[in-house]
């Protein structure tokens, strides 16, 4: 019964706990806050999805660099193949140059073709829901174009429809507050970070890459499989543009000492030799290449650098031989050679090239475009301390950057990965502008870009040929997950990048938002060393939170506390801060004298490492203060000298897409956001009293931190075995909950709803502070750890039947059917026309039986039940009538769409879908939704929340169940041989709490780490004396009395409150039976698969057991009777099935009359000569008599054997078979 | 109609209904509680309720009608729950 409505507002502010807090969550319930939500948590959970699809198209934003840096294509006139032949009357080729200069993306509307709807034009995620579709914004982009400098003109173009991510800034939902929510028939706390695609919620899920902007050494032996002398040693940069796209540069080490540059560019490798890319860069010469990797001349230490001076002289040394000296030839050389592979217009000369070359490929991070001499001059510094690095990790002064590690990764965000499509799909569209000029102007015998013509049919004839699609494309990424494109992004896989957003139960939903993948090119991978747990991950990745089986490892979930940064810091003050505590320009030969500054990839300086320290503790300090314009989310990586460890120096990172977290900075008292590539150097401290004075820096504010949502409501989660707590994880999003509250306008395929979910009595305060209470995800059961009546053997428990009748797991299935006419018709031939109607025609006849389910209008009455083989709809053909533009029916025939599932169902709701398009056509299709109750049946699963699952063996009647003194019974019996093996004590803690809690009317705080393993301290002390204090034994046992006989039991029995879940695997799903059924042609073997009806493989192992057992007859029957068993003729004398056939004619009047019957061997026949008699002779098919051939036999084979002779007789393999007797 | 009236639908009373086509919906059992479905059969044009997705407004569609409510222009309707009872057996 509900509590008399409370009046009042529920505050939003107020910090939860791990109380029940009825009335507030009541009172947020009734009335959702109008102002901002009571969950903040909830709505960090999604956030780096929401605000990274945000920074695409803010403005400044992602498509705002992108379109800087595709720039402008230019392309010439003229006929190409004209052009050698006019080289003795050169002519001045007319240039026209294309540009995007501006994008815009709607908001979700009607299309300007929809005239009916004057005033609500909006199209909600909800209506996107409902009527399976996708939920999508009109794009467009602003081309501009002019021809040989002239004035540029510009036209908006309609680039098609984008998707749009829920709750972002061009959606109907940003910013709004629960209530409002609410009144849009969304949830109250609808996160967003999702798309939906054709009424599907779809994600792109994080992928982590490597950390953007940072040289990092690799050993990889498969570096020298690159060609003759390469060697394993490479030093690899992930260099990032300030659209998000990148660029790998890999420098190779020679085993001569050389080293060449290596890039990869539209899927095709290159390589490139280092000082050509060097001196190309600026101008330059020997010394200052080789001062810059070796230390300058006359600085101390350079007796010690003999390894690099040698190799340095080597490749200085070996790159005469290109006969290049000054910037200019390098650049036109490397022009030269790349311009095909750039697409670079036809009149641009070699030297642009060249540069174009160098702001393309080259460390675009420090200049992308526009790209000035400082730029390049950060460039060449960068490349020469790349080097510099490579020859260290060849000499083992330095060691390798582990790439598995998160210190040396970040997150691909997705909304930058969407934007990173669009930006190619931009390009790719500007460059189709030119092939599409190409052949306009091939059927137009070659008009000047100057001519009338030309300006009269760019835009209708030219623009318009080409795709300007560009919503298809990001429409198919998301639905498809499939990545098409030409650069493959950078990225190691082309598929796999969207997964949809189940709404299983919310731990299931909301685990998609915090899930990292590490790609799944690294999924086939045969090393493990991948998916290892490295202590670098501390609070960025759950350590608990991965499933078990082939993604373990691969597929992590963030911690909750984990964010990640979507915009960059604003860091225009740090160059100078840093020059002022003292940075020199070169760098000193020994890395004991100079360390190097960096700033997102971008070398400010060189110090000494002492001066290093210095740097890195006062950045630190300022930017925690927030000071000095040193922003927090500012990631200082001092990385201190060591022996062969990481290469030292400061590394600072402002860039989007790192993970940080929050911790207490104890000089300051203050939050300081940490970073994953700081921490590794760093000292924290993880409770209060493990802070060592002059050592710890930091405080983890609290230990659960470095849990995931999910993995932090696994209550005293530290008392468990760790793997059983991987199993709760990954069966918490496997059970039946409470998905939502506006379950009712959701059109998911199949949702599982459980009716009587209960707030777990044992729940930590961050249950709260998740709003979990929104969607229950279980039942508080009594359970009693008891083997009772032997129907708990292993793993199995028993349910109290009237548990079960008082509604204990009562779930339900909702699955949604469309019934679509209009996809109907397309299969015959692509018609706009409607030709189809629901309905029942106006002449036609109507069987009453249809009538049993169907109502006027052609559908299934709601509330109905349907089985296998029922009417839900009708449908007619028809044709319309031009004149009156009415739909007639001309052949009256009724056409019938069923229900094909084996469960019955209630129709629950038909929605009848409209168009947006505003047109006149009736309905064409409906979605209807049927319910499938799901009573708790035996072979159902459930669990505890310790991953110790269970299948229902037994509902045993309540009278027979046994009671305690006090007289209850429990709701559940479970095996206590569950326990030993598997040391979930962590689920006998929260039997005492539970207990405990239920008779003092206490929520019990069940966060890991709060009891210590002290004496007094313990948690069953604490949880054992409130116990008492209710008047229980102190250890949670209890004398019971059997059911059956009222006798005590001999031992006292565990008994305690504990939160099952009931799993989404059901008995009624999974039930696979088959006597007789289909079976595959071809071998008459039954077929495979439970929807079909097939049987289960009785496979070698299973056959093996059955021999050792010596079981012939039951292995006959399995592998004989109940699979291909056939009878077959064949013959006795030749051993032939192939050769065998029946006679037919006159003589087959008595047909196969007794043994051998009338099927004869025409192998063993010959010809019937008039002497044969009669009655020995057969006649074959086309009438020819023959005699002989009649000792055939009827023999019992397996099907397939007679398909295996078939085919051997194909090959030309005759078998020979003996019959005996 | 009270309770003990009630006949529950059986496929065989439908057959006579169907042989008597044509007649005045309300006469026979069957037809006496199924208001949506009478056994009229030229009255095919005959408008169906439905509910607005958005309004809750109650909208009333002819068979070739577009999907859309009058008072809001919203383009999915709900099909109204059936008047007929509906009677299962409870096992």
């Amino acid at each position: 019964m509900a509590p008399p409505r409370a009046t009042g507002v529920a505050p939003t502010d107020k910090k939860w706990s791990t109380e029940f807090d009825t009335q507030r969550r009541h009172k947020l319930f009734r009335d959702p806050p109008s102002k901002k939500t009571a969950y903040p948590s909830l709505a960090e959970a999604t956030k780096p999805h929401v605000d990274s699809f945000n920074a695409v198209f803010a403005p400044n934003g992602q498509i705002h660099h992108a379109l800087k840096d595709i720039g402008t294509k230019t392309f010439l006139d003229g006929n190409p193949a004209n052009l050698s032949d006019d080289a003795s009357e050169p002519r001045t080729r007319n240039r026209l140059q294309v540009r995007v200069r501006e994008v815009f993306l709607d908001k979700s509307l009607l299309p300007p073709s929809n005239k009916i709807e004057a005033t609500k034009r909006e199209i909600l995620p909800v209506e996107c829901r409902e009527r399976h579709v996708t939920y999508k914004g009109r794009f467009r982009g602003r081309l501009e174009y002019r021809i040989n400098n002239g004035e540029w003109k510009e036209t908006v173009r309609e680039l098609g429809y984008l998707p749009i991510m829920l709750r972002s800034n061009r959606c109907h939902l940003e910013g709004l507050s629960p209530k409002e929510l609410v009144n849009r028939r969304e949830e109250t706390e609808e996160l967003g970070g999702y798309f939906v695609v054709n009424g599907i919620e779809k994600l792109v899920r994080m992928l982590i890459v490597n950390r953007r902007n940072f040289p990092m050494a690799i050993i990889r032996p498969s570096f020298e499989g690159r060609g003759a002398t390469y060697t394993k040693y490479g030093m690899q940069i992930r260099s990032v543009r300030p659209d998000q796209t990148s660029q790998t540069n890999v420098l190779h080490y020679l085993s001569d000492g050389n080293v060449t540059f290596r890039f990869s560019w539209r899927k095709n490798e290159y390589l490139v030799p280092v000082l050509m890319v060097l001196k190309a860069l600026v101008e330059t010469n020997d010394r200052e290449i080789y001062e810059g990797i070796v230390g300058a001349a006359g600085s101390k230490g350079l007796e010690a650098k003999q390894f690099v001076i040698d190799r340095v002289e080597l490749l200085l040394r070996t790159y005469k031989a290109y006969n290049l000296y000054n910037r200019d030839q390098t650049r036109a050389y490397l022009g030269s050679k790349f311009r095909v592979v750039l697409g670079v217009p036809e009149d641009m000369t070699d030297y642009d090239a060249g540069t174009e070359f160098l702001r393309k490929i080259v460390l675009p991070h420090l200049g992308s475009y526009e790209v000035t001499e400082s730029h390049d001059a950060d460039k060449f510094r960068m490349l020469v301390f790349m080097i510099r690095k490579l020859y260290a990790l060849v000499e083992g002064e330095c060691s390798v950057d582990n790439p598995d590690a998160v210190s040396s990764q970040e997150i691909l965000l997705p909304g930058f990965l969407y934007g990173m499509i669009i930006k190619e799909r931009i390009e790719e569209w500007l460059t189709s502008i030119g092939i599409s000029l190409r052949e306009w102007s091939r059927n137009n015998q070659w008009p000047e870009f100057t001519s009338r013509e030309f300006d009269r049919e760019f835009l209708t004839k030219v623009v318009r040929k080409t795709n300007e699609n560009l919503g298809q494309a990001l429409d198919y990424f998301m639905s498809t997950g499939n990545l098409v494109s030409p650069s493959g992004l950078d990225l190691q896989q082309i598929s796999g990048f969207t997964v949809v957003a189940e709404k299983i139960n919310f731990y299931r939903f909301i685990s998609h938002f915090r899930m990292v993948h590490r790609g799944s090119f690294f999924a086939q991978l045969k090393t493990t060393t991948v998916r290892k747990l490295l202590p670098e991950s501390w609070g960025f990745l759950c350590p608990v939170h991965t499933p078990d089986g082939s993604p373990c490892g691969l597929l992590n979930h963030l911690a909750h506390k984990c964010k990640v940064v979507t915009e960059s810091a604003d860091v225009t003050n740090l160059p100078h801060l840093v020059a002022q505590l003292g940075i020199v320009g070169s760098s000193a030969a020994a890395l004991s004298d100079s360390v190097v500054v960096q700033l997102d990839g971008k070398i400010l300086g060189f110090c000494t490492p002492k001066q290093a320290k210095v740097i890195g503790d006062t950045l630190r300090y300022w930017k925690v203060e927030g000071t000095h314009g040193v922003p927090l989310d500012l990631e200082v990586g001092y990385i201190p000298e060591s022996t062969g460890g990481q290469y030292p120096g400061v590394y600072m990172f402002s860039s989007p897409a790192r993970m940080l977290r929050p911790v207490k900075y104890l000089p300051l008292d203050k939050v300081d956001h940490v970073g994953s590539f700081e921490q590794p150097f760093m000292s924290i401290a993880c409770t209060e009293p493990e802070i060592a004075s002059g050592d710890s820096t930091h405080v983890e504010y609290d230990p659960t931190n470095i849990l995931s949502i999910v993995a932090n409501q696994t209550p005293f989660s530290d008392f468990n075995q760790s793997p059983r707590n991987m199993y709760q994880c990954q069966m918490g999003k496997q059970t039946m909950g409470t998905p939502g509250t506006a379950l009712k306008y959701r059109t998911d395929n199949k949702s599982y709803r459980l009716q009587t979910g209960q707030t777990p009595v044992v729940r930590p305060p961050l249950y709260n502070e998740y709003g979990l209470d929104n969607f229950p995800n279980g039942t508080n059961a009594v359970v009693a750890v008891i083997s009772y009546t032997g129907y708990d053997m292993d793993d199995a428990m028993i349910l109290n039947k009237s548990a079960h009748e008082r509604g204990f797991g009562y779930g339900t299935i909702y699955k949604t059917k469309k019934v679509n006419l209009a996809e109907e018709s397309k299969t015959k031939g692509r018609s706009a026309a409607v030709t189809h109607m629901f309905g029942f025609p106006p002449d036609g006849l109507i069987k009453a039986q249809w009538r049993n389910t169907l109502d006027d209008d052609g559908f299934a009455a709601v509330g109905m039940r349907v089985k296998e083989g029922d009417i839900i709809a009708a449908s007619h053909t028809v044709t319309k009538d031009p004149l009156t533009g009415d739909y007639a029916n001309r052949d009256g025939i009724t056409h019938l769409h069923r229900y094909k599932d084996v469960e019955e169902a209630f129709v629950e709701e038909i929605k009848l879908i409209g168009n947006e398009a505003g047109s006149n056509e009736p309905c064409q299709s409906i979605s209807i939704r049927f319910r499938i109750p799901r009573s708790p049946v035996i072979g159902d699963k459930f669990s505890s929340r310790h991953g110790q699952k269970g299948v229902c063996s037994q509902k045993w009647p309540a009278i027979d169940m046994p009671f305690t003194e006090s007289g209850m019974q429990p709701d559940v019996i479970i095996n206590p041989h569950a326990f030993p093996s598997r040391m979930t004590i962590g689920m006998f803690v929260e039997s005492l709490a539970g207990k405990s809690g239920a008779l003092h009317g206490l929520a019990q705080d069940s966060t890991p780490f709060k009891f210590k393993d002290k004496e007094g301290e313990t948690a069953v002390e604490y949880f054992g004396h409130q116990l008492q204090r209710a008047g229980y034994n102190y250890h949670g046992n209890e004398p019971m009395y059997s059911g059956i006989t009222g006798e005590e039991l001999a031992a006292d029995i565990y008994v305690g409150v504990v939160y099952y879940q009931r799993l989404r695997h059901m008995v009624n799903d999974k039930f696979q039976v088959r006597t007789t059924g289909p079976v595959t042609p071809l071998t008459g073997q039954p077929i495979k698969g439970r929807a079909k009806g097939g049987g289960i493989r009785v496979g070698e192992m299973e056959r093996d057991a059955l021999l050792a057992h010596g079981t012939a007859f039951l292995l006959q029957d399995r592998l004989l009777n109940c699979s291909d068993y056939t009878k077959a003729w064949i013959c006795k004398a030749c051993g032939s099935f192939l050769s065998t056939q029946p006679s037919v004619g006159q003589y087959g009047r008595k047909r196969f009359a007794g043994e051998g019957g009338r099927v004869r061997c025409k192998r063993c026949s010959r010809k019937a000569i008039t002497l044969d008699p009669k009655s020995e002779c057969w006649e074959d098919r086309k009438g020819e008599r023959w005699f002989g051939g009649d000792e055939v036999t009827l023999v019992a084979v397996p099907g397939v054997l007679k398909y295996l002779d078939v085919e051997l007789a194909a090959m030309g393999i005759r078998m020979k078979f003996k019959i005996e007797p | 109609m009270s309770r003990e009236q009630y006949t529950p639908p059986s496929t065989s009373q439908n057959n006579q209904q169907q042989g008597g086509a044509g007649a005045a919906s309300g006469s026979g059992s069957y037809g006496g509680f199924n208001i949506t479905g009478s056994g009229s059969l030229e009255d095919t044009t005959r408008p169906v309720h439905y509910l607005c997705g958005d309004c809750d407004a109650k909208v009333v569609l002819k068979k070739s009608d577009p999907i859309r409510c009058k008072e809001c222009g919203y383009r999915v309707l709900y099909k109204e729950r059936t008047n007929r009872m509906i009677q299962f057996e409870a096992r």
